[in-house]
């Protein structure tokens, strides 16, 4: 199957280039350069777009070898162990990336001249612990935060607030009002504990790399504490609602636009992908910081984004970072995502389509969006893990410590199954 | 009229003082809580109130300044703006404002580090550049940071080339809220700075401010209605002060409002009720603790004398229900009648009595649970407490029944008679019940009717048997009477006479059999018998049963076979004559039974044994007759019971033949089955045991250097059993299943020099038969090889041509070990030679013999005399014993062959007489054989005769065959002693 799909890929470079061969613009002598990645990520339009403007424009081609999803990481992993690793490799800066010996085969591109380009959010996204730029961000972006009913406040007399103090005032005068404050899906809110967490690992990378060392656990950093303090308390005053652990995701929709919830913790594609307009349409809600008590000001969680990367042990090295230059070049991205919906990667970037909502809260996110942390560099995390824990502390069912304790056991337990050395045996 | 009880008296006037208490109390605290909370709420316009002057004086303050600092400004019109920038920035570090601005007409700004802005101060604007007044707004830097403004008009002046026309500081709405924060109310009151449309200014909690407009939000959120809200909204506008209550999610608030005097502002406070009346809540909570303390302790003293004497007397009411209840249980415990006392309406049980669990086995504590649980108890009947039945019952009266229970652990049954009474008792409906116990009266009833029955039965027994016996003893007197009647008349015709004879004999046997029967069974049945256990010979027994019935089974053309299975042992501890007496009836049964052609086959087989001191040995008589129902063999061993059916009738009987097998068998500690159906013949099975002999040292047969044996046997299984038989003796059976093969191995043998030292024959075989095959033999082998001849059959027919033949001895079947040996050991012995060929006739036997009849009858010796005449013998009489005695030693040694000697004499009975002759100094005292003539045929009166020294024992009246056999048997081994039989 993997074959066949590679081979029909192949073909169809082939053909690209043959069909491309007869209008002139490209020589048959041209290099190949060999892209891998997923299926399902090769497959956009904008990745398409870019690789088809490329070949057209440079007659060099593009030998993209594309994965099922469920196969790309070992499959990558084995092309880089034997010695055949791609000149160019898309990759998300997660912690599947050390499985591929980041420092020895790719190549830092803090050098590059399009690297200004970058909207701050995209670029940090991008690098390493030690700053080192690994990949260009070439992916739909997104903007993670608290999208609340701006005309329901407006109707309440109430306003957004800027610190925790003030987000917990709001959501107890929403309570008073009779309105849930904050739509909370127990039911699968997989993502909404990471934005809490990313300010507790994204200000202090020492802490992420002494739990990802296994030296520390969960249960030894406060903030946890008080990110689950912060969940229970908001459960218990109502601020929920009254039926939040049987809420899943279908229901956040029809919360929203009914009025029912005035706040969710989420992202600006999902307002045009899955709401559905009640009474309140997309044009009611803004956004603010998420506030779930471990950063005074709030937090916003960037888009987590897809990268390329060039092997720096590549023959054609060259080659490949002209490829980068290319599609960072401001022509081509803006053919590229023309008419996507996504926040901005480059700051060049004006035919995608970025919602109002982000755009009005620019300055805010500018000074309180994070990298995507916990999700994408915690060995072993796992959103529903972490749910579970949280139900379990919500359904009287262990204490708040034990909660800690049982996010604690599910990501060592993920790790250890994933074979990270450091957790495979216990740290006195 | 009912009489007023007193009793009431202190309970009602209890209740009348405590009401009185909680109305006073709820008074009180109504008065006190309005009271507490108007001077709380007065507190609260105080707090804000002085919280209002702190903030204008505030404003007041930093208007005042602004203006000292403007007309400054105006007066150092052109100083340098560093003076200028120094001097404010000393002002902000004293008075700790924020910013300082310079302020143009067209609402730009710049501030002394030359930061330049734009303000939107919207209304504030016009009055502070337009009417030239102080002004105080809220404004959101451009930094997203919210501040309070206050600014003043100032002569127009330039700061760094900026013109401006007024000068503002400002506060951080956050550093504002601290400085005019109350901490008052635990923190939960909110305080506004509003204008007078709700639009909210700043708050001055800590924390920040989440609300727009505070009107608006009390419309969404509080239960206020509209009036309400334009009634507020007016106040405000007209500057008034007010205080309202409202609630705002769910919580009840205080809402303080006063006018701050400047610009329509309003200083606005929301307080929750909680909060504001928290202190007044604790005293309540304490003044109220006190109160009930106190009013605890004054009920305390004035109930506890009450209670103490109530509950003394309470105490002394139930120990004495305790003693009645412990006296009441000792009693129902030491008598076998159960109390019981129940709820007319819910059947629970308020008493039972403890001796239920002793009688019935039923738990106490179970009963009162739920008293339906005696319904396991009950015996033909479900429901022990029938509600219908109890409720049909009036009051103060009673209802009597019996019941049958069962004692749940035991079984034991008991008899009641159950009383219930419904009574009524302090108004409430109860049913005691009373169960005496009858089992004792019902017991001595039952047994009584028992006896009844019992001596009822007996009494039919009685005339059923009188009625069996007249009819039984009558038939064959009948028969004699008048076959003796046509005798005499038919005297003349020797035919006519011999016919009747012969029937009045037969006649004469079956009285005498049912005489003996009746009187065996009697002796039975009184516990008068008792077994005389002696050593005999099983071969032995079987040769006496098939002498016996061989006869009888031949007259009817019938097939008599006995078999042995296996090895059982030969000699064994046991009474052979009951064992006789219960096999001659079971066969002789069978005979009777079955048709003629016919087949009864005698079995005899150990069951395994379980002691070396011990055999079982089972007996099975299986015939294939008439059969029996399955009705018959329940009670074929009752006495007087006969089958009634077309063919038993025609069988004569007494009835109890089975009965006195049974009881015998049960004597002897056996068992006997029966298996039939009718035309299907019968199966009977005895099983019993017996103590073994010491063993005798067998190797006889060694010595006589007989190891090798030939057996000729159609039926390969006797073959088998014969060599099986023979193995403890140290011979080898060869076999052959036909004649010829006899021979042929016979011949075999002989041609090897290896003959054998017995050939043994089947008489009846297939093809070559046994006498044939012994001619074969002798022809090739010569006469020196001993051959016997195995039958179940007489021999006498053909005797003469076997001995022709070379046959020298027969042997009755079955095959036993010492019969062989004993037939065998003449011929091996030199001096058996000439001995007497085995079954000589008795008739013989009889020929010459002389006997002395020592009998006191004179016609039973008339009669014995004539009969031995006729057997070709002679005899001498003596009338009594001492006679007899007399006549024996007066006698030459083998003058008299035998003595038969009546018991019952004059003088001297036969006992005595015995003993004399066995006493004497004749030669043949001790050898002579001496046979009892008695009616006394109990095996007592048979151990009585051998123990007084007598050989045998005749039946009187007597048989001349059985005289015959047993001169056959006594005198027939010439020179030898004679055996006791």
């Amino acid at each position: 199957m993997k074959r066949a799909f590679c081979a029909l890929l192949s073909l169809a470079a082939a053909l690209l280039l043959t069909a491309c061969g007869t209008d002139g613009k490209t020589g048959t002598d041209g290099i190949t350069l060999t892209l891998i990645g997923k299926e399902s990520d090769l497959g956009k339009s904008y990745m398409t777009s870019v690789f088809e403007r490329y070949e057209a424009a440079t007659g060099n081609h593009l030998n993209v070898v594309a994965y099922e999803d469920s196969e790309f990481e070992r499959a990558a992993a084995h092309k880089f162990e034997i010695g055949d690793a791609p000149d160019l490799f898309m990759h998300f800066n997660n912690a599947d990336l050390n499985n591929f010996d980041v420092a020895g085969n790719f190549y830092y591109l803090n050098g590059e001249h399009w690297v200004d380009d970058l909207t701050d959010g995209a670029r940090a996204y991008c690098q390493d612990g030690a700053g080192n730029l690994l990949g260009l961000p070439f992916w739909e972006n997104s903007v993670s935060g608290c999208y609340y009913n701006r005309t329901l406040l407006n109707e309440l007399g109430l306003k957004p607030a800027a610190t925790q103090k003030e987000f917990d005032m709001l959501c107890q005068a929403l309570a008073e009002t009779g309105y849930t404050p904050i739509c909370w899906p127990g039911d699968g809110c997989a993502w909404m504990p990471q934005f809490a967490m990313d300010p507790i690992f994204a200000d202090d990378p020492a802490l992420l790399e002494r739990l990802n060392n296994n030296e520390i656990r969960y249960a030894d950093i406060p903030q946890m504490m008080d990110m689950l303090q912060w969940i229970a308390d908001a459960a218990d005053r109502g601020w929920f609602g009254k039926n939040y652990l049987s809420t899943g995701w279908n229901e956040i929709s029809p919360m929203l636009s009914s009025g029912e919830a005035a706040m969710v913790f989420i992202w600006d594609t999902w307002f045009y992908t899955d709401f559905k307009p009640g009474k309140y349409a997309v044009e009611d809600f803004a956004l603010m910081p998420v506030f779930m008590n471990t950063a005074d000001g709030g937090t916003y969680e960037g888009g987590n984004l897809n990268m390329m990367m060039v092997n720096k042990n590549s023959e054609k090295l060259d080659a490949a970072l002209e490829f980068l230059d290319f599609c960072a070049s401001e022509e081509n991205y803006n053919a590229a995502f023309d008419g996507i919906s996504t926040v901005n990667c480059f700051k060049g970037q004006t035919t995608n389509i970025q919602s109002k909502m982000v755009t009005e809260a620019t300055e805010s996110i500018a000074k309180y969006e994070r990298v995507s942390t916990a999700a994408s560099k915690i060995i072993g995390y796992s959103g529903d893990d972490v749910v579970t824990a949280l139900n379990s502390v919500f359904r009287d069912q262990t204490s708040l410590s034990g909660g800690v304790k049982l996010m604690d056991d599910y990501r060592i337990a993920e790790a250890r199954r994933q074979g990270v050395p450091q957790f495979q045996e216990e740290q006195s | 009229m009912k009489k007023w009880n007193r009793r009431w008296l202190p309970s009602i006037l209890m209740c009348i003082v405590g009401v009185a208490a909680i109305l006073i109390g709820v008074i009180y605290f109504s008065f006190i809580s309005h009271r507490i909370y108007a001077d709380s709420t007065n507190h609260l316009s105080e707090i804000y109130g002085q919280v209002n002057r702190a903030f204008a004086a505030f404003v007041e303050r930093n208007w005042g300044l602004l203006n000292d600092w403007g007309d400054s400004l105006a007066a150092e019109e052109g100083a340098r703006s560093g003076e200028v920038s120094d001097r404010i920035a000393r002002e902000q570090d004293y008075w700790g404002f924020t910013e300082f601005y310079f302020i143009s007409a067209d609402g730009n700004y710049m501030t002394l580090d030359g930061d330049a802005g734009r303000m939107e101060m919207g209304e504030s604007w016009n009055a502070l550049l337009r009417n030239r007044e102080p002004v105080m707004a809220g404004e959101t830097l451009s930094s997203g940071q919210e501040v309070t403004v206050f600014a003043v008009p100032v002569e127009r002046g330039a700061y760094r080339d900026f013109g401006f026309d007024a000068i503002a500081i400002s506060y951080t709405n956050a550093d504002l809220a601290d400085s005019l924060n109350v901490d008052a109310f635990a923190g939960k009151a909110k305080c506004f700075v509003i204008h007078d449309d709700g639009v909210v200014l700043l708050s001055t909690q800590t924390g920040g401010n989440i609300f727009q407009n505070y009107l608006v939000y009390l419309r969404a959120a509080s239960d206020l209605d509209e009036e309400d809200l334009t009634q507020l909204r007016e106040a405000w506008q007209g500057g008034s002060s007010g205080l309202l209550q409202c609630k705002i999610g769910g919580v009840r608030y205080c809402i303080l409002y006063q006018p701050v005097g400047y610009q329509g502002y309003m200083l606005l406070s929301a307080v929750p009720q909680s909060a504001i009346s928290a202190g007044f809540l604790t005293v309540q909570k304490t003044t109220m603790i006190m109160l009930i303390v106190i009013f605890l302790l004054v009920g305390a003293m004035v109930i506890a004398p009450i209670v103490l004497r109530s509950r003394s007397q309470s105490r002394k009411s139930r120990m004495e229900l305790q003693y009645r209840e412990r006296m009441f249980d000792v009693l129902s415990n030491s008598v076998d009648d159960i109390f019981l006392m129940l709820n007319a309406e819910d059947q629970s049980v308020d008493y039972i009595s403890p001796n239920i669990e002793r009688l019935l086995g039923i738990p106490v504590a179970e009963a009162q649970k739920d008293i339906r649980v005696m319904e396991k108890c009950a015996v033909d009947f479900n429901v022990v407490f029938p509600k219908e039945e109890l409720a049909a019952i009036s009051v103060n009266q009673n209802k009597q029944w019996e019941c049958e229970y069962m004692h749940q652990n035991t079984g034991e049954r008991r008899w009641y008679r159950m009383t219930a009474y419904h009574m009524n008792i302090q108004d409430v409906r109860k049913y005691i019940f009373v169960l005496s116990d009858r089992t004792q009266e019902r017991r001595m009833n039952h047994q009584l009717q028992e006896a009844l029955t019992a001596a009822r039965s007996a009494n039919e027994a009685k005339s059923n048997f009188l009625s069996n016996m007249s009819h039984d003893i009558r038939t064959p007197m009948n028969a004699i009477v008048g076959f003796s009647v046509l005798l005499e008349k038919d005297a003349d015709h020797p035919e006519k006479v011999r016919e009747y004879t012969h029937k009045i004999t037969a006649s004469s046997h079956h009285l005498l059999s049912l005489i003996n029967d009746v009187l065996d069974m009697s002796k039975i049945e009184s516990g008068k018998t008792s077994l005389n256990v002696d050593r005999f010979s099983l071969p032995q027994l079987m040769e006496e049963l098939n002498i016996i019935l061989l006869p009888q089974a031949r007259a009817k053309y019938q097939d008599f076979k006995m078999f042995v299975q296996g090895a059982p042992p030969e000699q064994m501890l046991g009474d052979k004559l009951r064992l006789n007496q219960i096999l001659i009836n079971l066969l002789s049964n069978a005979i009777k039974y079955t048709p003629e052609g016919g087949r009864i086959e005698f079995v005899v087989s150990e069951i395994p044994r379980t002691s070396p001191q011990f055999t079982k040995l089972r007996f099975t008589v299986r015939d294939n007759g008439i059969g029996m129902s399955e009705e018959y063999q329940k009670q074929i061993f009752v006495p007087f019971s006969r089958e009634i059916n077309s063919t038993t009738n025609k069988v004569q009987g007494t009835g109890l033949g089975m009965a006195i097998t049974k009881n015998l068998v049960d004597l002897m500690g056996g068992i006997i089955q029966v298996e039939s159906a009718p035309g299907r013949g019968s199966t009977f099975t005895v099983e019993l045991s017996f103590a073994l002999p010491e063993q005798e040292e067998a190797d006889a047969w060694f010595r006589q250097k007989v190891t090798r044996v030939l057996v000729a046997d159609d039926e390969e299984d006797i073959c088998l059993d014969i060599r099986e038989m023979m193995r403890g003796t140290g011979v080898d059976v060869s076999f052959a299943t036909e004649g010829a093969a006899a021979v042929e191995l016979a011949v075999r043998a002989h041609q090897r020099g290896e003959d054998f030292h017995v050939i043994l024959l089947d008489w009846k075989m297939p093809g070559m038969d046994g006498v044939e095959t012994a001619r074969r033999i002798r022809e090739c082998v010569g006469g020196n090889v001993p051959i016997l001849v195995l039958t179940s059959y007489d021999w006498s027919e053909i005797e003469d041509e076997a001995r022709r033949a070379g046959i020298d001895a027969f042997m009755p079947k079955p095959f036993f070990t010492s019969t062989f040996w004993r037939t065998l050991k003449p011929l091996l012995d030199d001096s058996a030679e000439e001995a007497a060929p085995a079954g000589a006739p008795e008739e013989d036997a009889m020929k010459g013999r002389r006997f002395l009849v020592v009998e006191d009858n004179e016609l039973n010796a008339e009669i014995l005399t004539e009969m031995l005449a006729i057997e070709g013998a002679s005899c001498e009489l003596a009338v009594n014993g001492l006679e007899g005695v007399e006549m024996f030693e007066r006698s030459e040694p083998g003058y008299y062959d035998m003595i038969l000697m009546d018991v019952q004499m004059p003088v001297m009975n036969g006992f005595e007489a015995t003993r004399r002759i066995r006493a004497s100094a004749h030669p043949e005292a001790e050898t002579i054989p001496i046979a009892a003539m008695t009616a006394n045929t109990f095996a007592e009166d048979v151990r009585n005769v051998l123990d007084a020294g007598m050989n045998a024992h005749l039946a009187k009246p007597i048989d001349m065959d059985a005289v015959r056999k047993l001169v056959g048997q006594l005198l027939r081994p010439a020179g030898e002693q004679p055996a006791s039989v």
